[in-house]
């Protein structure tokens, strides 16, 4: 435990001197810009991998889907406004459509494959992505659209810096949902249920562990999750069905930072691979490539965790 | 020499293919043939390392990616013919290959999927920002011009013909990897897939049979990079998108990582079908969706994918015959 918040403060520390040496030199003003906007996108990286998390901790599925599934319900939405629906029934809309798809899966063919290894149910989940992202792409066809919420034109000001309210909004979430999850699972009998489960399936089983309820309640989260991730995606950055449902990349390298387990690490990582990400605006040699700021740092992550580790005789997991 | 009979039939369709294929196909289709035998070759690569080890690979793409840049740079760099060009891509790609065999030896199943995800992703950005030579000066080689020419090989210029010099190069991959199983690296695999533990116990070096996989599935990339690389004479970063390493790799699945007819179907639905769709007028999107089912199909009720079901539907009539 101790060397583990070792080894996360380390990981603090070097991130924040790497921040300190990208933006050296620069005025105040300008890097405090881009660390806002860099910490909005990486909520979204964040919210992205909790989802990823919460669900693989329960049910053992890490979802490609779950980009999929914030594509189409911020499409939805989006339809719905241009149809003249008021904007708070829209997002409201977007909701159920993503709890319900998360649960197709989850009910109807997740169960089937509980006891596979984890790389093929996850390999599993990707059928489904590209289910939904195929009809998504094939009902809204490649245009230029634009999805704003009313939150986009407020501000709030931050010692000095304006932040709109969407950013404010994803930033808060994210820290939200984190403390929101983590006391549901360590407080509630449902969330003890749910990490008995992830421990071990089959005893929790014997024991009477309601599997399939705790199993719905996780996939729900999930799409919720999932849609309002999808819904602040599309305003934020771009409304594209394919590129909102390959943020599932970036979400799964925000997830690994926290070894698909502890929701403080991704808390921790999304945010870092964002603001460092959007700091390397700031570097002339490196500003082309700065999206590979998540990759890099994940797969860092991965590697230094995975240190001294020997792989001969360990179980697969 | 034992040849078994899906050998024979392998082989045979690979003589048909190089013999009929390139004088019935014209024009466009003989490019989109071409591209689909090079995308044929690099999913041999991800089925032998599913199959034989049991290893999850979604770089796979990304290393063609890396195999193509070489080839398109070794091209305008220097007056080598194609064929040095194309051993130096496959040598990149076989290193490449055992960087991603370094983070193996620590984990295995989903971490190291995803870690060679991690990796398609840089890749991505990387093509997508430095594109690919096309004549231009410097060490990225990129001039906003027209592209210099692509020299192909003495042996096939036309587009035909050089159709029919990829079939021969992706059939040739199939036999070294069948060469492999069938000598001592195949051996160490099968047992590294039984038990870890245990083939390490009988002698086996795993560190060097399981980085030799990684190295031959990068090579295998590599040529198919290097080879799609002749088909215009120049390379799209899209096509090297971390999601479509993804989206070979879900389509190996389908196509059935136990036999080599996986690869070749997996190609043909990377490949062919859309451009069907196209020609038949239909949105290529719904290529996703099928791609899709056919995954939950393929992953849920057949784990040989529709190889395995192809291939038992003949056994059944051997045997009711």
């Amino acid at each position: 435990m101790k060397s583990h918040f070792f080894s996360l403060l380390f990981y603090v520390l070097a991130m924040s001197v790497l921040c300190v040496l990208i933006a050296w030199g620069k005025p105040f003003q300008v890097v405090g810009m881009f660390v806002v906007s860099g910490m909005a996108v990486g909520s979204l990286y964040a919210l992205g991998g909790i989802g990823l998390v919460v669900l693989y901790r329960a049910t053992g599925v890490l979802n490609f889907a779950s980009g999929a599934i914030g594509a189409f319900a911020v499409m939805l939405a989006w339809q719905l406004g241009q149809w003249g629906v008021p904007a708070v029934m829209t997002w409201l809309a977007a909701m159920p459509a993503a709890i319900a798809l998360s649960l197709t899966y989850g009910r109807l063919i997740a169960p089937g494959l509980a006891w596979r290894e984890p790389v093929v149910k996850a390999i599993a989940t990707l059928g489904f992505a590209l289910i939904i992202l195929g009809m998504t792409a094939f009902i809204w066809d490649d245009d230029v659209r634009k999805f704003s919420l009313p939150s986009d034109k407020q501000a709030v000001m931050v010692m000095g810096l304006r932040v709109t309210v969407t950013r404010l909004i994803v930033i808060l979430a994210a820290i939200i949902l984190v403390i929101g999850i983590w006391l549901y699972l360590g407080k509630t009998r449902m969330g003890l249920q749910m990490r008995a489960l992830a421990n071990d399936r089959n005893l929790s089983a014997l024991i009477g562990v309601r599997i399939l309820k705790a199993e719905t309640i996780a996939w729900a989260i999930a799409g919720v999750i999932a849609g309002f991730t999808g819904l602040m995606f599309g305003d934020l950055i771009r409304l594209e069905p394919v590129v909102i449902t390959f943020l599932v990349i970036p979400s799964i390298a925000a997830a690994i930072c926290g070894r698909l387990d502890n929701l403080v690490q991704v808390l921790l990582g999304g945010l870092t691979m964002g603001v460092i990400e959007s700091l390397l605006t700031l570097q002339p040699t490196l500003k082309d490539i700065r999206p590979i700021a998540p990759f890099v740092i994940a797969a860092l992550a991965l590697l230094w965790m995975q240190r001294g580790k020997q792989l001969l005789f360990a179980r697969d997991n | 020499m034992n040849i078994s009979r899906s050998g024979i039939i392998g082989l045979g369709l690979a003589i048909l293919l190089f013999a009929i294929l390139p004088a019935v196909s014209g024009g466009q289709w003989s490019k989109i043939f071409t591209s689909t035998a090079c995308f044929t070759l690099a999913t041999a690569g991800i089925t032998f390392m599913y199959s034989r080890l049991g290893l999850v690979s979604l770089g796979q793409v990304a290393l063609m990616g890396i195999g193509g840049w070489v080839m398109l740079r070794m091209n305008h760099a220097f007056e080598f013919p194609f064929e040095i060009n194309l051993a130096v891509a496959a040598a990149v790609t076989t290193v490449f290959g055992w960087i991603l065999a370094l983070p193996a030896l620590r984990m295995r199943g989903l971490y190291l999927a995803l870690i060679t995800l991690m990796a398609a992703g840089g890749v991505e950005i990387i093509l997508s920002t430095y594109r690919f030579p096309n004549g231009g000066d410097g060490f990225w080689g990129v001039t906003s011009s027209v592209s210099a020419p692509f020299r192909r090989p003495e042996l096939a210029q036309s587009d035909t013909a050089y159709l029919r010099y990829v079939i021969a190069i992706t059939t040739l991959g199939f036999l070294l990897i069948e060469a492999h199983r069938r000598l001592a690296p195949g051996r160490a695999w099968a047992m590294i897939r039984r038990s870890e533990a245990a083939a390490y116990s009988s002698g086996i070096n795993v560190l060097y049979y399981k980085a030799w996989a990684f190295g031959l599935s990068g090579l295998l990339a590599g040529v198919a990079g290097g080879l799609l690389a002749g088909t215009l004479g120049l390379l799209d970063p899209s096509t090297f998108r971390a999601s479509e390493s993804i989206m070979l790799f879900a389509l190996a699945v389908v196509g059935g990582a136990r036999f080599w007819l996986g690869a070749v179907i997996a190609g043909v639905l990377y490949r062919v079908l859309p451009a069907l769709f196209n020609d038949w007028g239909l949105n290529a999107d719904l290529t996703l969706v099928i791609f899709g089912a056919a995954l939950l199909h393929a992953i849920t009720t057949a784990p040989d994918g529709l190889a395995g079901q192809i291939i038992n539907l003949f056994r059944r009539e051997v045997k009711s015959s």
